[in-house]
Parts: C-alpha cells; sequence; structure tokens
C-alpha cells in the first residue's frame, strides 16, 4: 500500500513507489508495443546530431513547440490596461475560455472577457446576431464603462465586419449610441499576439483621437506604451516610479499595472486600475510617445506619428545602457534633467555588475521569445560580459534579426553569436546540443529543453505557469537589471552548488564563499 | 482643398460584361481627366486586361504566397499603371474549389489602405465577383470603401436576380455604413423589351437604369486586341456611350439610394409581366415523365 | 448558520430571481431554464442542457477543439496530434491538462508537444491542403517512432473547405497503411467541448477501429480483460484506478486515454468489459463497442472509499467469483488507510459546505467524495452535460441543491457571494476571482496541479487538499485588524 494518512505523498513521489513502477513496467510490455529500447535510444542519440539539425531546419510546413501566441490573446491584455473595460471577443467562445486560462495560469490572477459565441449557424449567416445580444447582456451584466472589441479567426474567415456589426448594434439599441466600443480586426493567421497588441491599442487610441479637437500640443509632455508582456505589473510600476522621478507629466496608454495583483480582501475586482478615457483623449495632445517595444506597436506608433506626435520606439530595454537610454529619451522630450536619485539607482547596478562580472564572463546563453524581449535581453547580457550565442523568435522577422546583428556586432562578445528569425523551440533543440549553452533563458517551456538538453533555464519569458509571482517585479529599470542580475546569478550558484554537492566526491568545491 | 475620393465598385452576376463596362466607363472617365485605381477584386483576375494590355497581372495574393505573407509586399510589385495612367491592381485568389477566396479580398483591400493606394487618385473602382455570397465580397461596400456600387446587368432572367440580390447585400450595410446603389447599368443581350424591364426593375428596387449600354460588336474587336473602346476606336459611337456612362457616373456623386430589394415571387411576377417567364402550371409540378 | 431545507429553497429561488433580474429580457428569459433547485424524487434536475450559450455572459465553456484534442485525442502518447489551423489553440492547450504519461518525450512519445500547421493569411486563401502533406512527411521524416498522427481541425479548417479526409487517406497509403486520423473538431461545431468529444470518439471508430487489422498486435486474450475508458490520468488519476482492477484480479489491457496508446486503442475490441468513469465523453464509444463487438460496459466512479466500494462490487458482479472475492480483498486491504485519513480530515472539514461548477462527470461524481468526509454539496452544475448527465445526477445530490446549467460568470459570482460556501470547486478561470472574495477553493479540472484523486491512494491526496484549502490560515488574514 502507498498511502498512509499520516504521511502523505503527492504525484510526485507516489508513482515512484513498487506497486506502481511494477504496474507500468507490465503495462508497457504486454499492451503498449513500445519500440524496442534499443531503438529509442538510437533515435534520441540522432536527434542530436548535425544531421538532424539540418531535417529539422529544412521544415516547411510543420511548426513544434513555437514561442508565439495568437493575435486576440494580445488584444485581451491590451484591452484590460483601460479603466473599466471589458474585452469582448467576437467568433468561437472556446478561444476566450483560452486566453482567460492562458493569463491566469500567468499570473495566478482572474482574467475578465467575453466572446460572442458564434457556433456553426453563425459560421454561415455571419455573426451580427451575436454581437447585437453579446453587447447587450455583456453591458447589462458587467456594467463596463467600455467594451474593446476584437475577432477570432472564425469571424475573419468568414468576414464579419465589426464597424458595421457595432453601428448595427447601437442601433438596435444593445448599448447606448454614445457607449464606447472601439474595435480591432485581429485574425489569428497573420501575425502573433504582439500583431493582435498593436491593433487593439490603435482601435482603441484612434477612437477616441479621432472625436478629438484639433492637436494644442502641451509642452514637454509624453506617452508611454509598455507594450505585451509577463511581467507587466511590475515593469509598469517601476517605470510609474521613474517618471515620477523625473517629474515627467505622463501618460500610460495602456496601463496594465493593477489589473494582475488585485489584493485578497473578501472583494473580487473585476476591473481594477488602467488608463481612463479622459487620460487617452488627454495623451492625443502629448509632444511625443514612447514606447518600450517597438515590434508591439509598430502600427500604433505609425498612427500616433501621422498626429504630429513624435515618436521614440525602444526595444525593451534592460540593464544600464537600456535604462540610460530610456531615461535621457525622456530627459529631452520633457526638458527634465535626470535627478541624482536615478543616477545612484544606475551607480547600484553597476555596482553590481561589477561584484559579480567574473561570474558572467564569457557565460553562454540562448534565448527565446518575443522580438523586444529579445533585444533587451540580448543588449544586457552582452553588457555583463556573457555571450547570447543563440538568439531566437518565432514572431521576430528579418528586420528584427538584423537589429539583433547589429548588437552583436557593436560588441567584442556578440562574435560567435547567430540570431534565428521565424525558429520554433523544436529548432532550439537542435541546435542546444550541436551549439551547447551554459544557460537558457525562456518561458516555462523551455523546461522541455532543459529536461531534454541539460541546459539550466531562467525563466523571464511568457508565459511562465511553473513559477509564481515572477510577473509582480520589475525588470525594467535599474532595479529593474538588478533583478535580472540576480535570477541568472541565483541559478549559477544554485547550478554550481548542485555539481558539487557529493561527499567526498565532488565537495572540494562546495564553498561557502563564493 | 482636393475633391473626396470617389469610390466605386461594379458588381454584377458572371459573364455579364462587368469587367469590359467598368474598364471601358473607368477608360472614359480617365479621359475627362480622372486620376483611377482599379481594384480587381475577382479571383480570376481579368479586371484591368483592358487597361493593361496585359493576359492577367501579377495578383496580390499571389505574390504574398510567394513572398510569405502580404507584410512582405511593396505597394509597387501589385500595382500597375496603364492606360492614361490608371493604376491597376488585382486582387486574386485561390483556384477554384479550394481556399477562401472572399478572405483574399480582406486581405488585399487591407494592404492597398494600409500602403497608400489611395492617396491621389479620384477614383477607386472595385471590380467584383459576381455577388455578395460572402462577408469577404462584401468587403468593398463596408464603410469606408465604396459608397456608389453600380450593377452591371441584362434582360436576362438571372441577371436580374443576381441584381436583386445584391441589392440585399448593400441594404445590409446602407443602414450602418454609407454604401448606396448608384444604380443599374444595362448591358445589353438584345432580349425582349429590354430596356422597358431593366427601367422596370430599377423601379422596384427604388434606382435608377443610369445607362442602357446598346449591344455593339466593336466591344468584341477591341477586346481581342486587350483594350478597351475608347482606346481601340475613340471615335466610335460605343465610346460615346461609354463617356456618356462615365458622365453620369461622375455627375451621379452623392445621389445614390438605399436599394428596396424585392421577394422572390415579386421579382418572378415582374418576369411574367413582360413574358420573360411563363406563369408555372401547378398541375405538372412533381409529375415525373412516365406519371405525366 | 444552517439553514432548513426549506429555507434553503426559498432563499435559492431568490438568489435565482435576482441573477435573472440582471439580464436583459430575452436572455433572462433563455438563462431561466438552466437554473433550478432540486427537488428530491425528480427524475432529473429541471434544467435545460447541451444549449448554446449566450453571446457576451461570459461563460465558462470552450469548444470542439478543446473536447477532441485537449481530453479525447491529446493524451494518446505514441501518436502525435497536430493543432491544424492557427497557432494559437495548440499554444493555449499545452500541456496543461496534466494528462501523465511515461515515455521518451519528443522520440517515442508526443504528449507534452504542440504540433501545429500555423496558418497564415496565405494557408486561408489558397486553401491548406497541399501545406498539410508536407507537413506529413516532415513529421515523418522528423519523428520517425510515431505510431499514428491526428488532425485536429480549428475554426477555419471547417470554413475554407479543406479536404483533410483525402489528405489522410492519400498519405497513409503513401506511409503503408499508418494510421492517420483526420477530425473535424472545429471550434464553432456544437455549443460546447461535448460535441468534441462525440466527433472524436466518431472517428476512433472510423479511422481507427474500422482501418485496424485484428491481428495487429496479436495479444493472449484472458478472460479478465478489461479496458478503462473515460479517464485522462490526470494527475495519475487512471493509474491509481487501474491498480485497484489488477489487485482484484483483473487485467486491464487499454487505458482510454490518459497514458494510452494506439495499440492499445486497437486492442480494446477484445476487452469483456469496458468500465467507463467519464460517461459524458466516451459513452459513443462504449456503446458503439456493445453494439459492434457485444462489449458490456458499466459507469463507475472512482472518487471517494463508499463508492468506490459500491463501484469495484459493480465491476465485479460482471465476472466469477475468483473476481468478486477479489474485490472484497481489495476492499479490505485499503480500508484501515482510508479510515485512518478519513478520521484525520473529518474533524476538520464536518459540515463544511461546498459548491462546484465542473466538466464532465464530476459535478456529480465527487459529490460522494465530500460526503465521505461529512461535507455536503449545496450547489452543482456542469459545463457541457446533457440531460442524461442530469438524469445521473439526481441519484448524488439532495433536495434543495442549486443547479446551474452553463453557468455565467455574473451568475456564479452571484450564488457563491450570498450562499457562502466553505469550498467552491471548479477551474482555473474561476479559482481567483472566488480566492479574492475569501472562498477557499479547489481547482477540480486540473486537481490544483495535485491529484490524484481517484482511487483509494487518490482520495488520501484528495481529502489532504480540501483541508489545506478550507483551513488554509490565510483566510484569515484577508481583512485588516483596523478595519471593522
Amino acid at each position: 500500500m502507498s498511502q498512509h494518512a499520516e504521511t502523505l505523498i503527492d504525484h510526485e513521489m507516489l508513482f515512484r513507489k513498487p506497486e506502481y513502477t511494477d504496474m507500468f513496467e507490465n503495462k508497457q510490455k504486454n499492451f503498449e508495443y513500445k519500440h524496442p529500447r534499443d531503438r529509442i535510444i538510437e533515435i534520441q542519440e540522432w536527434t542530436k546530431t548535425r544531421e538532424y539539425q539540418e531535417k529539422n531546419f529544412a521544415r516547411e510546413a510543420l511548426t513544434v513547440n513555437p514561442a508565439k501566441a495568437c493575435q486576440p490573446l494580445g488584444a485581451v491584455f491590451a484591452a484590460v490596461g483601460f479603466r473599466n473595460t471589458l474585452p469582448f471577443v467576437h467568433g468561437s467562445q472556446g478561444c476566450v475560455a483560452y486566453y482567460r486560462s492562458h493569463f491566469s495560469r500567468h499570473f495566478k490572477e482572474p482574467t475578465s472577457c467575453v466572446s460572442s459565441s458564434m457556433t456553426e449557424d453563425a459560421a454561415v449567416f455571419g455573426g451580427l446576431n451575436n454581437m447585437i445580444d453579446g453587447l447587450a447582456n455583456a453591458y447589462a451584466l458587467y456594467k463596463p464603462e467600455m467594451i474593446a472589441v476584437s475577432t477570432t479567426c472564425m469571424a475573419e474567415v468568414i468576414g464579419d465586419d465589426l464597424d458595421g456589426f457595432i453601428k448595427n448594434a447601437k442601433m438596435k439599441g444593445s448599448v447606448p449610441q454614445d457607449f464606447d466600443v472601439p474595435f480591432a480586426h485581429t485574425p489569428a493567421f497573420v501575425g502573433s499576439h504582439i500583431t493582435g497588441y498593436d491593433n487593439a491599442l490603435r482601435g482603441i487610441i484612434q477612437h477616441f483621437w479621432e472625436k478629438c479637437d484639433a492637436r494644442t500640443p502641451v509642452p514637454g509632455k509624453i506617452n508611454f506604451i509598455g507594450g505585451f508582456y509577463g511581467f507587466t505589473t511590475g515593469n509598469l510600476r517601476e517605470v510609474k516610479r521613474l517618471l515620477g522621478i523625473m517629474g515627467a507629466d505622463y501618460t500610460i496608454l495602456g496601463d496594465t499595472s493593477d489589473i494582475w495583483d488585485t489584493p485578497t480582501d473578501g472583494e473580487y475586482r473585476m476591473y481594477d486600475g488602467g488608463t481612463t478615457k479622459e487620460e487617452v483623449r488627454g495623451a492625443y495632445h502629448a509632444e511625443a510617445t514612447i514606447s518600450f517595444q517597438q515590434f508591439c506597436t509598430e502600427k500604433t506608433l505609425k498612427y500616433i506619428e501621422s498626429k504630429g506626435q513624435e515618436v521614440v520606439a525602444l526595444n525593451h530595454p534592460v540593464g544600464v545602457t537600456g535604462t540610460d537610454q530610456f531615461l535621457m529619451e525622456v530627459s529631452r522630450l520633457t526638458g527634465k534633467a535626470i535627478p541624482e536619485q536615478l543616477l545612484k539607482e544606475r551607480g547600484r547596478l553597476v555596482d553590481a555588475i561589477a561584484d559579480s562580472q567574473a561570474m558572467l564572463h564569457g557565460k553562454k546563453f540562448a534565448l527565446y521569445g518575443d522580438p523586444d524581449l529579445m533585444l533587451g535581453l540580448t543588449a544586457f547580457l552582452l553588457e555583463l560580459g556573457a555571450e547570447p550565442t543563440t538568439v531566437l523568435s518565432t514572431n521576430g522577422d528579418d528586420s528584427w534579426a538584423a537589429k539583433v546583428q547589429a548588437l552583436f556586432d557593436a560588441s567584442p562578445f556578440g562574435k560567435n553569436c547567430k540570431v534565428y528569425p521565424k525558429k520554433d523551440m523544436w529548432h532550439l533543440r537542435s541546435l542546444l546540443f550541436t551549439e551547447p549553452v551554459d544557460y537558457l533563458i525562456g518561458n516555462t517551456h523551455g523546461k522541455y529543453l532543459e529536461r531534454d538538453c541539460g541546459v539550466p533555464l531562467i525563466r523571464l519569458g511568457f508565459p511562465i505557469f511553473d513559477r509564481h509571482h515572477y510577473h509582480r517585479f520589475p525588470i525594467w529599470g535599474y532595479e529593474g537589471g538588478l533583478r535580472v542580475l540576480v535570477m541568472i546569478l541565483d541559478e549559477m550558484f544554485e547550478r554550481l552548488d548542485q555539481s558539487t554537492i557529493i561527499t567526498a566526491k565532488t565537495d572540494i568545491s562546495y564553498d561557502i564563499v563564493r | 482643398m482636393s475633391t473626396p475620393l470617389r469610390q466605386i465598385a461594379f458588381y454584377g452576376k458572371g459573364g455579364i460584361g462587368k469587367s469590359t463596362t467598368s474598364q471601358n466607363t473607368l477608360a472614359a472617365l480617365a479621359e475627362m481627366g480622372q486620376k483611377i485605381l482599379i481594384v480587381g477584386c475577382d479571383p480570376k483576375a481579368d479586371s484591368t486586361r483592358l487597361i493593361l494590355h496585359a493576359k492577367a497581372q501579377d495578383t496580390v495574393l499571389s505574390l504574398a504566397a510567394e513572398a510569405g505573407s502580404v507584410e512582405d509586399l511593396e505597394l509597387e510589385d501589385v500595382m500597375k499603371v496603364g492606360y492614361r495612367d490608371i493604376r491597376c491592381v488585382e486582387s486574386g485568389g485561390p483556384e477554384p474549389g479550394v481556399g477562401c477566396a472572399g478572405r483574399g479580398v480582406i486581405t488585399s483591400i487591407n494592404f492597398l489602405e494600409e500602403n497608400g493606394a489611395y492617396d491621389g487618385v479620384d477614383y477607386v473602382s472595385y471590380d467584383v465577383l459576381g455577388d455578395v455570397v460572402c462577408g469577404g465580397f462584401a468587403m468593398p461596400i463596408r464603410e469606408n470603401k465604396a459608397q456608389e456600387i453600380y450593377i452591371v446587368m441584362s434582360g436576362e432572367m438571372m441577371a436580374m436576380y443576381a441584381a436583386n440580390n445584391i441589392s440585399k447585400g448593400i441594404l445590409k450595410y446602407a443602414n450602418s455604413g454609407g454604401v448606396r446603389l448608384g444604380g443599374l447599368v444595362c448591358n445589353e443581350r438584345q432580349t425582349d423589351k429590354e430596356l422597358e424591364l431593366a427601367e422596370a426593375l430599377a423601379k422596384k428596387l427604388g434606382t435608377q437604369l443610369i445607362h442602357f449600354v446598346p449591344r455593339d460588336n466593336i466591344v468584341q474587336h477591341a477586346e481581342l486586341r486587350r483594350m478597351t473602346v475608347l482606346e481601340y476606336d475613340p471615335r466610335s459611337k460605343q465610346a460615346d456611350e461609354y463617356r456618356q456612362l462615365a458622365k453620369k457616373i461622375h455627375a451621379n456623386a452623392g445621389k445614390g439610394v438605399i436599394p428596396t430589394p424585392i421577394t422572390m415571387e415579386e421579382l418572378e411576377d415582374l418576369l411574367m409581366e413582360f413574358g420573360i417567364m411563363k406563369k408555372e402550371d401547378e398541375s405538372i409540378i412533381g409529375k415525373a415523365a412516365v406519371a405525366a | 448558520m444552517s439553514l432548513t431545507l426549506e429555507e434553503a429553497k426559498v432563499r435559492n429561488k431568490e438568489l435565482i430571481d435576482e441573477v435573472l433580474g440582471a439580464y436583459p429580457e430575452k436572455a433572462g428569459k433563455r438563462r431561466a431554464k438552466h437554473l433550478n433547485i432540486h427537488e428530491e424524487g425528480k427524475s432529473d434536475c429541471g434544467v435545460k442542457s447541451n444549449i448554446k450559450s449566450l453571446p457576451g455572459v461570459m461563460t465558462i465553456r470552450g469548444c470542439a477543439y478543446a473536447g477532441s484534442k485537449g481530453v479525447v485525442w491529446g493524451p494518446i502518447k505514441d501518436m502525435i496530434h497536430i493543432s491544424h489551423g492557427p497557432v494559437g489553440c495548440g499554444q493555449y492547450s499545452w500541456a496543461t491538462r496534466r494528462n501523465y504519461y511515461i515515455g521518451t518525450t519528443g522520440i517515442d512519445t508526443f504528449g507534452t508537444m504542440q504540433f501545429t500547421s500555423d496558418f497564415q493569411e496565405k494557408d486561408i486563401v489558397f486553401g491548406g491542403d497541399k501545406k498539410l502533406e508536407k507537413l506529413l512527411d516532415e513529421v515523418e521524416a522528423l519523428f520517425p517512432l510515431n505510431k499514428g498522427i491526428s488532425i485536429q481541425s480549428e475554426c477555419p479548417i471547417g470554413l475554407i473547405g479543406d479536404d483533410i479526409e483525402a489528405v489522410s487517406k492519400k498519405k497513409s497509403k503513401e506511409l503503408g497503411g499508418k494510421t492517420i486520423v483526420p477530425v473535424r473538431c472545429e471550434g464553432f461545431r456544437g455549443v460546447s467541448q461535448s460535441l468534441g468529444h462525440h466527433i472524436a470518439n466518431d472517428m476512433i471508430r472510423d479511422w481507427v477501429f474500422d482501418k485496424t487489422d485484428p491481428a495487429k498486435n496479436a495479444f493472449e486474450p484472458s478472460p479478465y480483460d478489461v479496458a478503462i475508458i473515460g479517464d485522462y490520468n490526470i494527475g495519475g488519476d487512471a493509474w491509481s484506478s487501474r491498480i485497484l482492477l489488477e489487485e482484484m484480479g483483473l487485467r486491464v489491457i487499454a487505458q482510454w486515454s490518459g497514458d494510452g496508446t494506439i495499440a492499445e486503442i486497437e486492442n480494446t475490441p477484445k476487452a469483456k468489459l469496458n468500465v467507463l468513469h467519464c460517461y459524458r465523453s466516451m459513452n459513443y464509444i462504449s456503446r458503439h463497442m456493445e453494439e459492434k463487438y457485444g462489449i458490456p460496459w458499466v459507469e463507475y466512479n472512482f472518487f471517494g472509499p463508499s463508492k468506490i466500494e459500491a463501484s469495484l462490487r459493480e465491476i465485479a458482479s460482471h465476472f466469477d467469483d475468483k473476481i468478486k472475492e477479489g474485490a472484497e480483498r481489495v476492499i479490505a486491504k485499503y480500508k484501515p488507510m482510508v479510515e485512518a485519513v478519513i478520521e484525520r480530515f473529518k474533524p476538520r472539514l464536518e459540515g463544511k459546505k461546498v459548491m462546484l461548477y465542473v466538466g464532465g462527470l464530476r459535478p456529480r461524481h465527487v459529490i460522494g467524495a465530500y460526503e465521505d468526509l461529512g461535507m455536503e454539496v449545496v450547489g452543482t452544475g456542469y459545463e457541457f452535460a446533457h440531460n442524461d448527465d442530469y438524469q445521473r445526477t439526481t441519484d448524488y445530490i439532495k433536495d434543495s441543491t442549486l443547479v446551474y446549467d452553463d453557468v455565467t460568470g455574473y451568475e456564479f459570482e452571484k450564488f457563491v457571494e450570498k450562499i457562502q460556501p466553505d469550498l467552491v470547486g471548479s477551474g482555473i478561470k474561476e479559482k481567483y476571482i472566488f480566492q479574492k472574495m475569501g472562498v477557499p477553493f479547489r481547482q477540480m479540472h486540473s486537481w490544483d496541479y495535485s491529484g490524484p484523486y481517484h482511487g483509494y491512494d487518490g482520495f488520501a491526496v484528495f481529502a489532504r487538499d480540501m483541508d489545506m484549502a478550507i483551513n488554509s490560515p490565510v483566510w484569515g488574514l484577508t481583512r485588516a485588524p483596523w478595519l471593522k
């Protein structure tokens, strides 16, 4: 018997008990018709070869373990960054169940979003009635101040027209005529979640700005857009702190800092924080907009620029140089000097890097994820004297790859580094065997690579399902840089301890001072 | 201030001579000094051949499929310039029986808008396959797209059915957006009482027969040379017909209507009134040859 | 303070009226049919089910793809399951259901991987059949030990008219009769996950059973061969069930589909009895095997000792005395452990009220386990049940139980707010809402990353988890002491 009332064991240990392992063996031997052990090992070893890599990289149709999601996920992310706004996805309902689950698994927080629940009849006749009823129901039940509509691929294939549908729904009285229903078409078969973020954000801004009178630029006023990122809570709070210290007059467009860590105090807040409509309208009159993630905001920035604002597109700055660049831009645009306090924070991060640089020097990293995050982390690793030898993105294209290459070219540590656009994590698996690295940076799915290739994983991507609360801490700003540094160092020290822990064998180097 | 962009679309049953009529009319508009962009929205991509003297133009979708995606295309890759500087784009689409041609129309139009294809033109004309069969083929009549639809038809029964169906499609979008029916263009097939019938249908639909284009073999002569009549023989009588149509369309700005499509029964009554359709003999319905 | 049955009925009636009042009239009328208070003695729960969700209400339901790829097919470990269409569906359902299995992932097993055709605009416009053909070749080249491929259709496939059946047939022939199964589980089909289960079952019938040479994977039959149907091995559930069946002398020849292999599926028609846990998702194939191969099937419930005991005896009743004795032996063997578990946790859980909202079989099946711990289920509902599920539910629930079919976010929140249960058991989307309200919660789809919950070993974990949730000190911290 495996369980005992007083010493209960979980699945982790339960299935190692002999009753179970015998059972597994018996099942395998008698019923599974498994391939012979030798054959499995042979293939396993083959997948580690260059020959396999060549075949793997010749793939044209099959994607295996991609590091990207689809557009509407990003649209939902953008929508919840606005005050009392309910995301509404027009199309099949299962998609919305997936987005909500996906965010909840990452943030350990609820995510509110409704679907227009289109079914087979809507596929044939179009989803107008679903829009009419859906808006009416969502408005009555969840009392939003704004409903931000996006689409699933189903609605996109049959060609539903959001603009017309929303107007029709208003005529039918689903929501008041003057109720704000911004929208964006977000086909899942174009781009990725960052494209959806871009489209939805542009849709919301456009909805308000097109109704604004002539622009009267307010000197020194700036807008800030963070982009899609899993650590949004901590990051945006850090940005607000920094902009506060700078004394900047600013608006965050899509402020997701408060929605994904609401308190547990007996009250469930379906909506919390977020940019208000007034702030969005006011943002029209800013002099400039800074985007922290260029590839998340290409269309949005183009639109903002067309209205006469200066736009500054950064690539997810992490670390000293990146934060320097960000603050200098803020200083230039607002006309405010960078205060002493931030200079001190900068010095502390440099101090920490100086203390630990010996650990980092020449260490090889493979990293994968969204294009801007890759640029930010690549720059930081190079700054630390590490070598980001493999930088891969599923949703990064050739123009992104050129930017990564430019970072490599600008640093002596980038000499042996390579960038891989439009590749997935099965490509990366081959690379980890043929071009081994010391550490891997990515999202939760990277743990399968950690297992297969024996490379320790540092979780900085999205989603992170198997660690808790990372999103509450920033990796932006000098303090954020410090956190990334410590995360990397912790993994390094932990590895070192693990490899030196065997008594009387490896524990010679099991040092108490490192 | 420049005159606002006119966005028009030609719809009509397949084989009705829609592309011929539209290209000749647009050539006439160009002659009047209008700057024209043609967006062909028919997967068979023949909406611009008379303007370009080409068999078929490379389409947005075929080029996008080659390049990977539309994001990889530049406007100059897909836009060709033909007779009297008319700009031409073909959306293209899949072979019959596969994929989703309607989605292709959406993709192409989004691409053209985002890449500034409409900058500096007076007219955009969409030439659309047959009927408003799905959301994709309704793309040109959505808000901020074509404001006036011209339905090319004839005195044949199926052409009239199609005209009525297209009116239904327009009605669906007319209330929420700005699309209007500009009028019917009758492309003569020399059926009985064709002019009267076309006028009667126009009346029923709440619109006008904007022009009756008589049949003339010169159109075929021009077409053999992949030319419009306007270019092939500008002094011909037929060229004047298209000039008249062009003038009427030009003067028709803002005069479109929300159509009043009719029921199948009303349409059949109309056809019977003009003797196009015989009254059904109820006694023979459903009887097989042997039983009869 | 505990309400009498009559008081509870009045309160629940008021509650239903209150939530319905929040809807626009048309929607309120429709939702009214899905909410009810159970009356003792009725043959069903008095709610309509398996009907389209209302748009815009925040239904908790998923789609047919989730039912086919996510539930039925996905766990078959030595096959490769292609999420055919855009990238999202496969990404969001990637390894999140914890269908445990043993194997070398990426080499001979593929459960926790995401294979997709990652549709692009051009695939929609020009059709995806050619891409699919090429993709199947690439799968064969890179994963030569796969034992079969299933093609799980996402929404666009059905809309653009791709002929995945023709591609499957063609490629299967080219690859020497390889199992390639096209599944038309587009998300817009049906009203929930449920139709996806049904379609998935039918595809096993048409593309596996009907195409398998009976001589394939030959083995010596025994009179005690059974197959576990409808256990997805979440957190190892099927294993902690299988061990009991084997201990009583039965031979489990197949697991459907948790830790299952295609060979096991193919061999199932050789079973003497199919034992069915998740009725909703696999009754179809059980009925088919009964009709075509004459294999009887029996539903069982391995949640909590009372139901396990009854189920073991029920299963044994289909066999000879040897097995009947085996069942008694198993029951006796685990009794002391189970009693000790109850002794440890029951005092901490006695009288606690639970509200459930789950899928499949759990809104009824777990009730017995709670009752074994002295707890009471006061409200329950299904995401995607049919009327036969609600009929079966009457065997489990008490008079006055609040029943809610396809509950909306709004309703569920209001119900919990007013009823104030000691525990809510539902899914990931609901978990954090209720915890923020200060209500203890356990995920009853994924076992909150714990498990197994099936069988005797699982019951011990279940009891501990419920205690952990309800009696966590955190619930005493939700209100700041300086607030009145």
